[in-house]
């Protein structure tokens, strides 16, 4: 892990959040890599033991966060809303969920009853 | 007939522990005013086994009791105390009003067939018994060709030559039992009603809510409802509630829900995968509806796939 090429950006939380670590570490990458964001920067969320991702789509001028967590993780609906406070309460936060083989899903979470899109 | 001009308040009746309304008006009030929409579960008597057209007695909600009860639209009924035991007057009387209902039927009967021009032709009469002696004809030949076996079962089915001539139709009348028992003599609903929740449960009548899941059940309902929306069951979608925005007959749903009876109480990612997911797919968000219990409050966050990824 320390020899890649993003460990230097996330090396400040890495250690910091053990059990939070992988989830942490691929979900950058995805966004990073994958999905393309640009002005991703890690912010650390201690209420919530781990660091969030903030970055914007490509092409588009909103920040927006992601939170990773592991598909083995449990959660609640505390939680989540710590990570928005966190945060200072974004409209939405996209929870990146991990799992063992690589494989990465986003979530997006909203505050409130917000309608689906039509 | 339920709602009495001194009391508004609907009159739910308990049977059981779940709370029926047996009328339609009062159907109607809970439905328009009060923005609830219950379940029908009466079936028709001669079809009991169908379940497409249903209609009186509606069952509520428990959630939807508990909201009209609490704010003061409606009061339980112990609808089995409720019917008292008749006195051999009452039932004399009740009994004479049917007869006089029977004999009001007949007579109506006796009128219209008077009246009524004769349906069929007398060529058209011949022809009937034409046709049908032609049919038992054809019955008598394939009843030989069965063989003595099958002979000695339908001798069973078959009346025999003796027995009694089916009932003429000018004694046959309708019977008609009352949906609602409210016009009984022997129905007084004034001394089994409770007009609170927590006196209903005294009277072991009801039960609900009776722990914290379902008292943030009945929370997460209320707050839905305050906020407008109308809810109907959510196991279709996998839920605890469908949340429509209007009344469901003019409104898709668009959300589906779930009650999380604490901030703390688990919630796997997976759950947030499979409701985002399915919410996704059927043009809903998915609604996780977080109760305190401490503070009675209500807060909500809506799932939906996020496009990528």
């Amino acid at each position: 892990m320390q020899a890649h090429p993003s460990y230097a950006a996330l090396a400040h939380v890495l250690p910091k959040y053990p059990r939070a670590a992988g989830s942490l570490f691929q979900a950058y990458n995805d966004i990073l890599l994958v999905q393309q964001w640009t002005d991703v920067k890690v912010i650390d969320l201690e209420g919530v033991s781990r660091a969030a991702i903030a970055g914007k789509k490509p092409s588009t001028d909103v920040t927006l966060y992601v939170v990773p967590c592991s598909l083995a993780e449990t959660l609640s609906f505390g939680w989540l809303t710590t990570a928005f406070t966190l945060l200072s309460d974004p409209a939405e936060v996209f929870l990146a969920i991990t799992s063992d083989d690589a494989s990465i899903v986003y979530y997006k979470l909203s505050r409130g009853i917000v309608k689906p899109q039509v | 007939m339920s709602t009495e001009a001194s009391d508004p308040r609907i009159h739910l009746r308990v049977a059981n522990k779940k709370a029926y309304v047996w009328d339609v008006e009062d159907i109607a009030t809970i439905r328009s005013k009060h923005r609830l929409c219950g379940v029908f579960t009466g079936t028709l008597p001669h079809l009991s086994q169908q379940n497409l057209f249903l209609g009186v007695p509606m069952v509520l909600l428990p959630e939807e009791v508990v909201l009209l009860v609490e704010n003061g639209f409606a009061v339980l009924i112990d609808d089995p105390k409720a019917h008292i035991q008749p006195s051999v007057a009452e039932l004399q009387r009740w009994n004479s009003k049917e007869k006089e209902l029977a004999q009001f039927q007949l007579s109506q009967l006796t009128t219209a067939l008077g009246t009524s021009p004769a349906v069929m032709s007398e060529e058209a009469i011949k022809k009937r018994k034409e046709r049908e002696l032609k049919r038992q004809a054809a019955a008598a030949k394939a009843a030989e060709a069965q063989g003595a076996l099958a002979e000695a079962d339908s001798s069973i089915f078959t009346p025999s030559e003796n027995a009694a001539p089916p009932p003429a139709t000018e004694t046959q009348y309708t019977v008609v039992i009352p949906a609602s028992s409210t016009s009984f003599e022997w129905y007084n609903d004034s001394t089994c009603l409770h007009s609170s929740i927590q006196s209903a449960k005294e009277a072991g009548i009801w039960e609900y809510p009776s722990n914290l899941h379902e008292r943030a059940k009945c929370g997460v309902f209320r707050g839905l409802w305050e906020q407008g929306m109308y809810m109907g069951g959510g196991i279709k979608f996998g839920g605890d509630y469908l949340v429509y925005p209007g009344d469901p007959l003019r409104y898709h749903a668009h959300f589906s829900a779930t009650v999380l009876e604490s901030p703390t109480f688990s919630l796997t990612p997976m759950e947030i995968v499979a409701h985002g997911r399915l919410g996704t797919v059927t043009k809903k968000s998915h609604l996780l509806c977080g109760w305190d219990d401490g503070k009675k409050e209500v807060s909500y966050l809506s799932i939906e796939w996020a496009g990528f990824g």
